[in-house]
C-alpha cells in the first residue's frame, strides 16, 4: 500500500535530504529506544529477585527482613545505570566512556556506603563455619543433630558434578566421533534410536529408575545418582559431540593417517584436539546440570551425609524460612555461585552447541 | 591376505566396542532397561514394601474408572501446559528473538543472558526467589509493590492463584530455550532479503510477518511440539513452589504419579501412570525426529579404514 501512495504522488519539488536523514535518523533511534526501553521492563522480574536475594542475604537478622535497604539501593543504582546510558549514547569516544563510568561508579559506591553500609553484615554466612547454625536458630529439640556441615554437601555436590562430567566427556566423545566418522552396520538406525532417546523425556522413568538402582544396591549412594545423571543426558552430549567432529575437515584426519597414523592415534592427537572449544561447552554445561539437579537427588539420596547442595538448602529452607530469612539467602547465594561464575565466564563457549540442525 | 582381512574385521569390532560400548551399556542400564521395567510393575501390585506378590490389571481399571482425582489433575494439566506454552515457550520466546534481533548485538546478548539466568541457576534457588516474590505477608516483594506503590491490600498467590503462579514460574525459565533456537533462526536469514524488503518499502511489522515468519516455521512447529512434550513430563518446580497445592489444586498429572508413587507407596499405580506419559512420549519424540534435519544428520562418513 505503501509504495503504491507513494508512487501516485508527484515527486517533491525540492526534496532536503539533510532533513529527510535526520528525520529518519530519529526515527531509528526513537524505535530503538522503545525495544530497549521493553527489554529492560520485561527483564526486571528476573533481575529485581536475584537482587532482592543478595540483599536479603547481607542484611537480614533473625527475625525479619528490613524492606528499604532493597529500595535504597535500587534508588542510587537506577538513576546511575540510566545516566550511564546517556553518557553511553552522547559520548562517541571509548575513553571518556570509560573515564565517565569509573567515576558515576564511584559515586555510586560512595552513596551506597554511606546510605546503607552500616546496614550489612556478614553474619548470615556463619553457616559457612559454624556446623550447626539451623539447630541454634530452631533449638535442638526440632532438629537435633540433623544437619550436615555445608561442607559435606559442598564435597558430595563437587564430587557428583565432577564426575558425572568426566563420564559424559569421555563416553560422549567417543560415541560422538565413532558415529561422525565411521561406517558400521546399522549406523542409520543407531543414530536415529539415538534422537528419540535424545526427544524421549527421562523424567517419566523416575519411578523405574527408583527401582532398578534398589535393586542393584545403588540407592541412596553418589555413585547411582552419579550414573543415572550421565545416561538420561547421554543421548543429547553425544549429538552435540557429533556436531563438533563432524565440523573438523577429514583432510586433517586422511593425512595425519597417511603420515602412519593409526585410526585410534589420528582420534587422540589429531581429532580430539581440534574440538577443545566443544569438550568445555560440554564439560561446563554437564558440570552446571549436575550442580543444579533437585529431583533425581531428592528422590534417590536419602542420608544426611549424602546430602548435596540442593537438598542442604532444600532442608535448611524448609526449617527455618519463616524464622531466619537470611541464613537461607546466604546459603543460596553461596549455592548459586559456583554455577553463575562458571555461565559467566565460559558462556563464549556454550553459545556454540548446536544440535543436528533443525529443518528450514 | 586373509590374515589381514581377519586382522582387519578384530580391528573393526575393537573399535566397535572401544567408541560405543559405554554409551550402549549406559543407554541399556539406565534408558532402555527403566522403560522395561515400568512396563512390567505397571501390570503389579508393587507397594510400599518395592515387592511384587501377584500380576494384576488393577492399576489400569483404577486409572480409568475409579480414580477421581485423576481427571481433575488432567485438566490442571491441560490449562498449565497450554498456557504456559502459548502466552511463554512459544509467544514470549518469539517476541525475545525478534526484539533482541533488532537491537545492537551487544545488547541483545546482554538481555538474552539475562533470560537464560533462571535456566542456569539451580532450580531450589528459583524456586526460593519466586516464594520470596510472593511472600503473602508485606515482605514480599510483590507485595512491597503493590502495597506501597498500587496501595492494594497484600495479595497472596501461593493460596489464592496457586496455578497462576507455577505458570509464571515455569514460563520465565520456558521462554528461554525458545528463544534462543529462534535467535538463531532469525540470525540465519539472509541479510539481503530484509534489504530487499526494505527497498520495496515494507514497515518492521511487514518484515517479521512476511519474512521472518515464513522462515521460523520449522524451529516454531519443533519447539511446539519439544516443549508441550517437556511441560508434561516435568513437575520440578511445581514440586518446590507449591508441593502441588494447595490441596491437588496445581497437581500436574506427572507430579500426580509421583505423589502416588513416593507419597503413598503405590509404586505400581505410579508406573501404570508414567506408562501414559512414556507412551506420549516415544509419540512425540517420533513427531520431532521428522522435524530435525536427517539427511545432514545421516551423512555417510568418508574414511572407511579403521
Amino acid at each position: 500500500m505503501a509504495t503504491a501512495d507513494t508512487l501516485a504522488k508527484p515527486p517533491a519539488p525540492a526534496l532536503n535530504w539533510q532533513t529527510l536523514a535526520q528525520g529518519g535518523k530519529r526515527r531509528r533511534s526513537a524505535s530503538q529506544s522503545t525495544l530497549l526501553a521493553f527489554l529492560v521492563i520485561v527483564s526486571l522480574p528476573i533481575i529485581l529477585p536475584y537482587f532482592w536475594m543478595v540483599v536479603i542475604s547481607f542484611t537480614a537478622r533473625t527475625g525479619g527482613i528490613s524492606t528499604d535497604v532493597l529500595w535504597t539501593a535500587c534508588a542510587v543504582i537506577v538513576p546511575a545505570v540510566l545516566l550511564y546510558s546517556v553518557i553511553h549514547a552522547s559520548l562517541p569516544s571509548p575513553r571518556l566512556r570509560l573515564v565517565a563510568g569509573a567515576v558515576l561508579l564511584a559515586i555510586a559506591c560512595a552513596l551506597l556506603i554511606a546510605l546503607i553500609g552500616d546496614r550489612l553484615h556478614f553474619d548470615n554466612y556463619r553457616f559457612l563455619w559454624r556446623a550447626n547454625v539451623v539447630e541454634e536458630i530452631r533449638s535442638k529439640a526440632t532438629a537435633g543433630g540433623q544437619f550436615p556441615s555445608v561442607w559435606t554437601a559442598f564435597r558430595n555436590s563437587l564430587v557428583l558434578a565432577l564426575s558425572q562430567t568426566v563420564i559424559i566427556i569421555t563416553v560422549a566423545s567417543l560415541a560422538g566421533y565413532y558415529i561422525s566418522r565411521f561406517a558400521f552396520r546399522g549406523r542409520e538406525a543407531f543414530l536415529q534410536g539415538m534422537l528419540v532417546l535424545h526427544a524421549f523425556p527421562a523424567m517419566t522413568l523416575i519411578i523405574p529408575i527408583f527401582l532398578i538402582l534398589y535393586w542393584v544396591g545403588l540407592l541412596d549412594t553418589i555413585v547411582g545418582v552419579m550414573l543415572v545423571l550421565a545416561t538420561i543426558e547421554l543421548p543429547f552430549y553425544v549429538f552435540v559431540m557429533k556436531g563438533f567432529f563432524d565440523s573438523v575437515p577429514w583432510d586433517i584426519e586422511m593425512s595425519a593417517m597417511t603420515d602412519g597414523a593409526t585410526r585410534r592415534q589420528a582420534f587422540r592427537l589429531v581429532v580430539l584436539p581440534q574440538v577443545r572449544v566443544g569438550l568445555i561447552a560440554v564439560s561446563v554445561f554437564a558440570f552446571i546440570r549436575a550442580w543444579e539437579e533437585y529431583i533425581f537427588v531428592r528422590t534417590f539420596l536419602i542420608e544426611n551425609k549424602n546430602w548435596v547442595m540442593s537438598l542442604y538448602l532444600f532442608w535448611v529452607a524448609d526449617d527455618i524460612m519463616g524464622v531466619d530469612y537470611g541464613i537461607v539467602a546466604a546459603v543460596s547465594v553461596f549455592y548459586v555461585l559456583p554455577s553463575l561464575l562458571l555461565y559467566v565466564f565460559c558462556q563464549k563457549y556454550l553459545t556454540q552447541m548446536t544440535i543436528g540442525g533443525i529443518k528450514g | 591376505m586373509t590374515s589381514f582381512a581377519t586382522a582387519q574385521i578384530r580391528r573393526r569390532r575393537a573399535n566397535f566396542a572401544l567408541f560405543l560400548g559405554p554409551t550402549a551399556i549406559l543407554l541399556l542400564l539406565f534408558f532402555i532397561a527403566p522403560v522395561v521395567v515400568d512396563v512390567g510393575v505397571a501390570f503389579t501390585d508393587m507397594g510400599r514394601t518395592l515387592s511384587v506378590s501377584s500380576f494384576t490389571l488393577e492399576n489400569f481399571e483404577r486409572m480409568l474408572t475409579r480414580d477421581s482425582r485423576l481427571l481433575a489433575s488432567l485438566g490442571i494439566t491441560a490449562v498449565f501446559v497450554i498456557t504456559t506454552l502459548c502466552i511463554f515457550n512459544v509467544g514470549f520466546a518469539l517476541l525475545l528473538a525478534l526484539v533482541t534481533t533488532s537491537v545492537s548485538a551487544r545488547v541483545g546478548a546482554f538481555f538474552r543472558a539475562i533470560w537464560l539466568l533462571p535456566r542456569m541457576s539451580p532450580s531450589v534457588v528459583y524456586a526460593l526467589l519466586w516464594l520470596w516474590v510472593v511472600d503473602p505477608n508485606e515482605r514480599g516483594l510483590l507485595n512491597q509493590i503493590v502495597v506501597h506503590v498500587l496501595g492494594l491490600p497484600p495479595i497472596d498467590l501461593r493460596n489464592n492463584h496457586p496455578l497462576l503462579l507455577v505458570i509464571l514460574a515455569n514460563g520465565f525459565i520456558g521462554a528461554s530455550l525458545g528463544m534462543l533456537i529462534f535467535t538463531s533462526a532469525i540470525r540465519s536469514i539472509p541479510e539481503h532479503l530484509f534489504h530487499a524488503a526494505r527497498a520495496d518499502g515494507a514497515g518492521s511489522l511487514a518484515i517479521v510477518r512476511h519474512i521472518v515468519l515464513p522462515a521460523l516455521r520449522w524451529p516454531i512447529s519443533y519447539m511446539t511440539i519439544h516443549q508441550t512434550l517437556s511441560l508434561l513430563v516435568t513437575f520440578e518446580y511445581i514440586l518446590l513452589i507449591t508441593a502441588g497445592g494447595p490441596f491437588y489444586d496445581t497437581t500436574v498429572f506427572s507430579l500426580f504419579a509421583y505423589r502416588r508413587a513416593f507419597e503413598n507407596g503405590q509404586y505400581a499405580y505410579g508406573a501404570a501412570l508414567s506408562l501414559v506419559l512414556v507412551i506420549i512420549g516415544v509419540v512425540a519424540a517420533l513427531a520431532m525426529w521428522r522435524l530435525m534435519n536427517m539427511k545432514e544428520l545421516l551423512q555417510p562418513p568418508r574414511i572407511e579404514v579403521h
